[in-house]
């Protein structure tokens, strides 16, 4: 069977598009949150802190951390276009600054009471988390949490 | 005392104990004198220790020292890998096939990642977890099964 010169060009081209040529960088959609750490079985009394999302938690689990209960003090859903930055307040004190660069990576910039703490560069693919925490009073713990969800 | 309330008021002085527990600690400290002489003594301890200790650190955490050898030791007690198949005459066999194939898909897989641009995001190593230095009082650690990574600050937090 002899197949056609432009079946064969047609192939090709549909090969191309597959591999995304030429398909513009689109938004990334993520949510930020503020967890609270502590092997307290439960949260402080005089604080509505929810349990944290169980997948969140499942990935928590992965990570070499002692604190068995994590609790979200505040989540925020927002959303970067390519090359553009977004700030999130997580509270008083604590902003997270999040740019998406053009090589697919995201730089995020830590802020701690007005100054920065930490600025990082990163590939950050759907599903994935970055995870940034310290030590806090009292033996618990406390997390910034980025994960892309598209 | 036996060694169990020992070994708790020790880790009451470390702060170790979560709140509560160590709120419980604190006034049983208050309330039984040997408690609290034992106390003492081990904060004189401490006291004379600090000054004849070596200013070495380790460049990771307990919690991530500890992780490694987990690990480690996880992924050697892991079965080998099944040995080859006898039926070497159905692979050879299958073979004049999975060769066009093998190099069909690699095309493909070339294409897709050398004309996307930017590139898709790449995880460098191959190791299944990474973990490095981030700065002087910060550490990374990366797992890639999981699809996460932590920066951890061994400074104290101020939010």
């Amino acid at each position: 069977m002899i197949v056609a010169p432009w079946v064969w060009v047609s192939l090709a081209l549909a090969l191309l598009a597959s591999a995304g040529f030429g398909a513009p960088p689109a938004d990334m959609k993520l949510q930020a949150y503020l967890l609270w750490g502590t092997n307290d079985r439960n949260p402080p009394a005089d604080r509505n802190y929810q349990p944290v999302n169980p997948d969140i938690r499942q990935k928590l689990k992965s990570l070499p951390l002692k604190w068995a209960h994590w609790y979200e003090v505040k989540r925020v859903d927002f959303q970067v276009a390519p090359g553009a930055s977004r700030e999130v307040t997580l509270s008083d004190k604590c902003q997270v600054k999040l740019r998406q660069l053009a090589s697919a990576e995201v730089e995020v910039l830590l802020i701690g009471q007005g100054k920065e703490v930490m600025k990082r560069r990163q590939a950050l693919p759907k599903g994935d988390l970055l995870v940034l925490g310290g030590n806090s009073p009292n033996a618990t713990a406390w997390l910034v949490v980025l994960k892309r969800n598209e | 005392m036996d060694l169990a309330a020992q070994l708790k008021l020790q880790a009451w002085l470390d702060g170790e104990l979560p709140e509560a527990e160590a709120r419980a600690v604190a006034d049983w400290v208050a309330r039984e004198p040997e408690a609290s002489a034992l106390a003492e003594e081990l904060r004189q301890t401490r006291r004379a220790l600090a000054g004849f200790e070596a200013d070495l650190r380790l460049p990771e955490s307990r919690e991530f020292f500890w992780s490694k050898i987990e690990r480690e030791i996880a992924r050697r007690a892991a079965p080998a890998p099944a040995s080859a198949p006898r039926g070497a005459a159905i692979l050879a066999g299958l073979r004049r096939f999975l060769i066009p194939a093998t190099a069909a898909a690699l095309l493909v897989l070339a294409g897709a990642v050398l004309i996307r641009p930017g590139g898709a995001p790449t995880r460098g190593g191959g190791a299944e977890v990474e973990m490095a230095l981030a700065d002087a009082g910060a550490f990374t650690y990366c797992d890639y099964s999981a699809g996460t990574t932590l920066v951890w600050f061994s400074y104290p937090a101020d939010n």
